[in-house]
């Protein structure tokens, strides 16, 4: 059975299924991430205090274990379609237009059509933020926890990092936008009446989210210049 | 009112040569002429010159076989909805337009000579499952096996599909996703095509994964330009009826 659900997850469908399944449980984590960054608004003490609390304990490296494989499968999965896709038309067209022109049935946009790019620029983009802020400077705070609030307003008080981070999300938000509609159709949900809530709902989560962390750099910035 | 227009069309003399884009002038095309009769019409004119004619398929002419299938200025099928290469019209196309046309392009259909593909790998998808192995013997008695309107309507849909390919010409990714999710929600959706409902669908989607095509992002073209409208609901049933299969352990 092992081996046969393996190969089953290796085939077109089964890869799309585990590419919208890794991709949900990666928003998963951005809601929770946004969460926890929205009680910056609160003050150092709100907010060292429960980025203190959630690092200080033990199941943090599981589940931070899990995100990894979640991610590492997220791309490692899209890049093998993406490459078969090549293969699948060695030969392209002269003239190419969408066919969204000839009818609006098509779901066909820019977001869709440069998942791979926004995919491979969220990756970049971890590794940068991971640098900036998780293996970034140690700054103790007087209760002697780490004071990423500090850490923080330092880092946004530059308009490089700022601009850095609102341009990632731009992107970010486009990579939302069609994959957490397109999450639903691979994984089969789909429902006359449904499908259309559904569509609107993950559109609404990718403003959410996008919108969030767009705006969290430009805020901190606005606070460190005005104090 | 008679017009000319420029036709640039892939020429290629068989399966391993290299092809182009060749020009045409095409003169006196009716406005009420189909697409294909005004390719009838130029390649009149080519073999008059003692030129090869531009090869391309065709069967009915009518939009029900599936067989005329060309990339026409850049989208499948042309530029209507819900219609055939052959249910184009001329009147579609002003005086001086240059239209390009070229094959339906995927790997897993090789062209044989100009426009014309091999599209027999959807046929071995077909064969790989998309059937009901029963015995169908004489005509049963009407309601003897009571389907729902709303199903049987559903399965008619799916069932429209004329296997002509477009959906893979205009897939960026050259997937058949919508052709197999057609085939298999069609059977999936009718009370004879139950025994085989797990195995029928792991079945087509390996064979379609063998014939080289590519794997469906969810854009929907391939919705947009299909002649009749199969909605990518299909496809997503499909996913669903392979989880279900996978988990069952077939
Ligand atoms: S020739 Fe039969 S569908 Fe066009």
């Amino acid at each position: 059975m092992p081996s046969q659900l393996v190969h089953a997850l290796s085939s077109s469908v089964g890869s799309k299924i585990l590419i919208a399944l890794t991709g949900l449980g990666l928003a998963v984590f951005l809601v929770t991430h946004l969460a926890g960054n929205i009680l910056f608004l609160f003050g150092p003490e709100t907010f060292n205090t429960y980025s203190h609390t959630l690092l200080s304990n033990p199941l943090v490296y599981v589940a931070e274990a899990g995100l990894l494989v979640i991610f590492l499968l997220h791309v490692v999965k899209t890049l093998v379609l993406f490459f078969g896709a090549q293969q699948a038309r060695p030969q392209g067209y002269h003239a190419r237009r969408w066919a969204k022109t000839k009818s609006p049935r098509s779901r066909k946009s820019v977001a869709s059509t440069t998942m791979i790019v926004t995919g491979l620029f969220t990756l970049l983009f971890l590794v940068t933020h991971l640098g900036t802020f998780k293996f970034g400077t140690y700054y103790e705070s007087a209760t002697g926890m780490r004071d990423l609030y500090r850490l923080q307003l330092e880092i946004f008080s530059h308009p490089g990092y700022v601009a850095f981070y609102m341009i990632a999300m731009a992107l970010i938000f486009l990579h939302l936008w069609h994959g957490l509609t397109s999450a639903a159709q691979s994984l089969g949900v789909d429902h006359p009446q449904w499908t259309p809530r559904i569509l609107a709902a993950g559109r609404v989560l990718a403003v959410v989210l996008a919108g969030g962390f767009f705006l969290l750099p430009l805020y901190t910035f606005l606070l460190a210049r005005a104090s | 009112m008679a017009m000319t227009l420029t036709l640039r069309v892939w020429r290629q003399a068989g399966p391993d040569q290299p092809g182009r884009l060749v020009d045409y002038v095409a003169h006196d095309v009716h406005p009420d002429m189909s697409f294909l009769e005004m390719l009838d019409v130029v390649n009149d004119d080519l073999i008059r010159k003692g030129d090869d004619p531009i090869a391309f398929d065709s069967d009915c002419r009518e939009g029900i076989c599936g067989s005329c299938g060309l990339v026409i200025n850049g989208v499948a099928h042309g530029p209507d909805p819900g219609a055939t290469t052959c249910q184009v019209h001329m009147r579609r196309f002003a005086a001086g337009d240059t239209i390009v046309i070229e094959p339906f392009r995927a790997r897993a259909f090789p062209v044989l000579k100009d426009l014309v593909i091999d599209r027999s790998a959807l046929d071995r998808i077909i064969a790989a499952g998309g059937y009901v192995s029963v015995n169908a013997g004489g005509a049963p008695d009407a309601n003897c096996l009571p389907i729902p309107k709303h199903v049987s309507d559903q399965a008619m849909d799916s069932a429209q599909c004329i296997g002509c390919g477009a959906c893979v010409a205009s897939c960026k990714n050259a997937a058949a996703h919508l052709f197999t999710s057609a085939k298999v929600t069609h059977l999936a959706l009718l009370p004879q095509g139950q025994p085989e409902r797990a195995r029928r669908v792991v079945r087509m989607v390996e064979q379609m994964d063998e014939e080289g095509f590519g794997a469906c992002s969810n854009e929907g073209e391939c919705e947009a330009v299909c002649p009749k409208e199969i909605s990518i609901s299909n496809i997503a049933r499909m996913n669903r009826e392979y989880l279900k299969a996978t988990l069952a352990g077939e």
